[in-house]
């Protein structure tokens, strides 16, 4: 695929993350995430290596993780360590609105991907769960959410719960208590443009709520994500 | 928010970058928000000098902007107490934040350059690195997500070169260390030496080098070299980890003090670079035909009899050249670097009475240089010239832009360079760079 062909497929694909995604697949002079249903991200960020036997190694606790109310659908408010106690769980943010196709495309891909994974994994299926937090919860209502994931947010084992919160008050202690920075780009007049500039992390989270992992865009590797949440998994049996 | 179209339209003409390996060629692959168009300031880590301005160790901004009122000039200065041997700087994943190091009081200092690169602002001191660590001297210091990897070069129980890495989260609070490869091991005949890391992540591999000790580093340098058994005390060797576990896999031997390390940016490139300050030599670092890790000797700098002391290594964003500075002759020395395998110069100039950083643009236009490796390595009197330079380089020639005096300036010595940009800026953006949302 070349670059005009490129254009042109993702001008006809911008309607959801997959699309976004399979809209740049192939290209030489853009490469991106490929994706393909069933089969997952295969490609960026490319994984030239076997990750060590899942609890051979250690995941240091990087940090806790904050507290703060969030929404899910129709559901009264929650607090967030309902999301992040309890299982082994990835976090990510997103905004349903992103089109930035090595962005929130790109980790919500790599979400699908391990999804898939921890399904076939009796180890985890029933003790894992992902989160996808909204960055602009003034546009991304609880309605908004679910509609972004989709059947993503219907189906169990493992659930995937697409969250917001009801105000930026409410989640900009959340993001700051995680360390993930975002801010709204501006124009070189200064006026707010619509796109929201982060750097792309996906938190991996212990039963206690604890970070253990950050992956960010050069980390985003599935198989090595799952690896280390059968680490984590290892490590809570053991404690226990 | 660009529209889907306006997103085509990026794409057709090319301005939808990737996130590249690294940073301006020689940093972290995790640090964000690369400026490949023209930087705007340039901070400078600066040792203070007793009698010279306040005497304290500061961060220097100076502006970098052609066409700017203030171009080549100090737009700000920010003392932080003290003289602790500044060295090293690096930002933070998401490039806010700027942690600088001090070698001799093992003070970490992090700046905001984010808010504001213009008027840096020191957010916190992380004082506890040698309690909590046992380790001494934080050099280099390396971003992952969300957290900062920091190599040491020595320990607080005896000085040498015994030393670790140690992991502490943004916001300042000590996560884990990691001790260097030491003694007979399966993995190769550790020396326990630290200096800087370099990472590859599509081969969960983490390389780091070895220098020497506290005792040594602070040493007068002509009191140094006349110890024969302190000149015994340098690192030779380069250690390959498991960056998924942090564990060393393999020690290998690059005898003469392996400085820093600087992977390939050019995409399929699985191979680093080092050069030896006493051996001055340049090592490559890449995997066999089975698949093994191994270090190569692949090139001379200058006279190593002369012992120029190579001391810093800048690689171009096509992994094609290297630039190299020498400290005792001053020299700045481009080596084409088409055939890892083979290096050559094909340039030098003398860019200085001593020379010690360099740093180049993304697209390798713009080529600064500072002076000082340490307040006791330093040259004396006349010879310790203390400058920040910039060059323009047309592939044939380094031409000076400016100048700026650190000791006439009152400023004190030149060290550690890193670029910034102005958040939003619109240079960045249309200059065949770029700022992203999702990153």
């Amino acid at each position: 695929m070349n670059r005009r062909d490129a254009a042109v497929a993702m001008a006809a694909a911008c309607k959801s993350p997959a699309a976004m995604i399979a809209a740049v697949t192939g290209t030489a002079s853009v490469a991106a995430a490929q994706f393909e249903p069933g089969k997952g991200l295969t490609g960026l960020p490319r994984q030239d290596f076997t990750p060590p036997p899942a609890g051979s190694y250690r995941l240091p606790v990087i940090q806790p993780s904050p507290s703060g109310l969030v929404l899910e659908g129709d559901r009264w408010p929650r607090r967030l360590s309902a999301y992040t106690t309890g299982a082994i769980t990835l976090l990510g943010f997103v905004y349903t609105y992103c089109s930035d196709p090595v962005g929130c495309p790109l980790a919500f891909a790599a979400m699908v991907d391990v999804r898939e994974r921890i399904a076939r994994l009796p180890q985890l299926r029933n003790r894992a769960r992902l989160v996808s937090l909204s960055f602009d919860p003034t546009h991304d209502t609880p309605a908004a959410m679910q509609a972004y994931g989709g059947e993503h947010a219907r189906t169990l084992a493992p659930r995937w719960h697409f969250i917001t919160t009801a105000s930026m008050s409410r989640l900009a202690p959340i993001l700051a208590g995680l360390g993930q920075d975002a801010e709204v780009e501006r124009n070189a007049d200064g006026t707010p443009t619509r796109v929201i500039t982060h750097v792309l992390k996906v938190f991996l989270l212990d039963p206690r709520g604890r970070v253990r992992e950050i992956y960010s865009a050069a980390f985003l590797m599935p198989e090595v994500i799952v690896n280390d949440m059968l680490t984590l998994a290892l490590e809570t049996d053991a404690a226990s | 928010m660009p529209s889907c179209k306006q997103l085509a339209i990026l794409v057709t003409v090319g301005l939808l970058a990737l996130p590249a390996q690294a940073d301006e060629t020689c940093n972290s692959p995790y640090t964000t928000r690369l400026i490949k168009g023209q930087e705007h300031y340039l901070h400078v880590w600066t040792l203070g000098i007793q009698g010279v301005g306040d005497g304290s160790d500061k961060l220097v901004t100076i502006d970098v902007m052609p066409g700017s009122k203030t171009f080549g000039k100090v737009v700000h200065q920010l003392s932080v107490g003290g003289r602790g041997e500044a060295h090293h700087m690096g930002f933070t994943d998401d490039r806010k934040h700027l942690w600088a190091g001090r070698l001799d009081d093992n003070k970490i200092f992090v700046f905001d350059v984010g808010t504001d690169p213009a008027r840096p602002k020191l957010t916190h001191t992380i004082a506890d690195f040698s309690a909590k660590t046992g380790y001494v001297g934080p050099h280099t210091f390396y971003a992952l997500p969300g957290r900062m990897l920091i190599q040491a070069l020595s320990n607080s129980k005896d000085h040498s070169g015994v030393t670790g890495m140690a992991v502490y989260n943004n916001r300042g609070q000590y996560v884990a260390k990691y001790d260097m490869p030491l003694g007979d091991l399966p993995i190769g005949k550790g020396d326990g030496y630290g200096y800087d890391i370099g990472i590859n992540p599509q081969k969960n591999v983490l390389l780091t080098s070895s220098f020497t000790g506290w005792t040594n580093y602070m040493m007068d340098m002509g009191k140094l070299i006349n110890d024969a058994e302190a000149m015994k005390r340098f690192g030779g060797t380069m250690a390959l980890w498991d960056l998924k576990s942090m564990k060393p896999q393999k020690v290998l031997s690059v005898p003469g003090s392996p400085l820093e390390i600087r992977w390939s940016l050019k995409e399929g490139d699985n191979w680093a670079i080092t050069a030896t300050a006493l051996t001055s030599k340049i090592w490559l670092v890449k995997q066999d035909a089975a698949g093994q890790w191994q270090a190569k000797d692949v090139a001379t700098i200058g006279d190593p009899a002369k012992i120029p002391l190579p001391v810093d290594i800048s690689i171009t964003a096509d992994g094609k050249g290297l630039w190299v500075n020498t400290f005792m002759d001053g020299k700045t020395r481009y080596f084409d670097l088409s055939d890892p395998e083979a290096p050559k110069q094909t340039y030098e100039k003398v860019t200085g009475k001593q020379v010690n950083m360099v740093s180049q643009s993304w697209d390798g236009k713009r080529v600064y240089i500072t002076s000082s490796l340490l307040a006791n390595w330093d040259k004396k009197g006349d010879m310790d010239e203390q400058v920040l330079r910039m060059f323009n380089w047309d592939g044939k020639e380094l031409t000076q832009v400016f100048e700026v005096d650190f000791k006439a300036q009152n400023l004190g010595r030149a060290h550690h360079m890193k670029f910034s940009a102005k958040a939003g800026g619109s240079t960045a953006q249309t200059a065949g760079s770029v700022r992203f949302a999702g990153r």
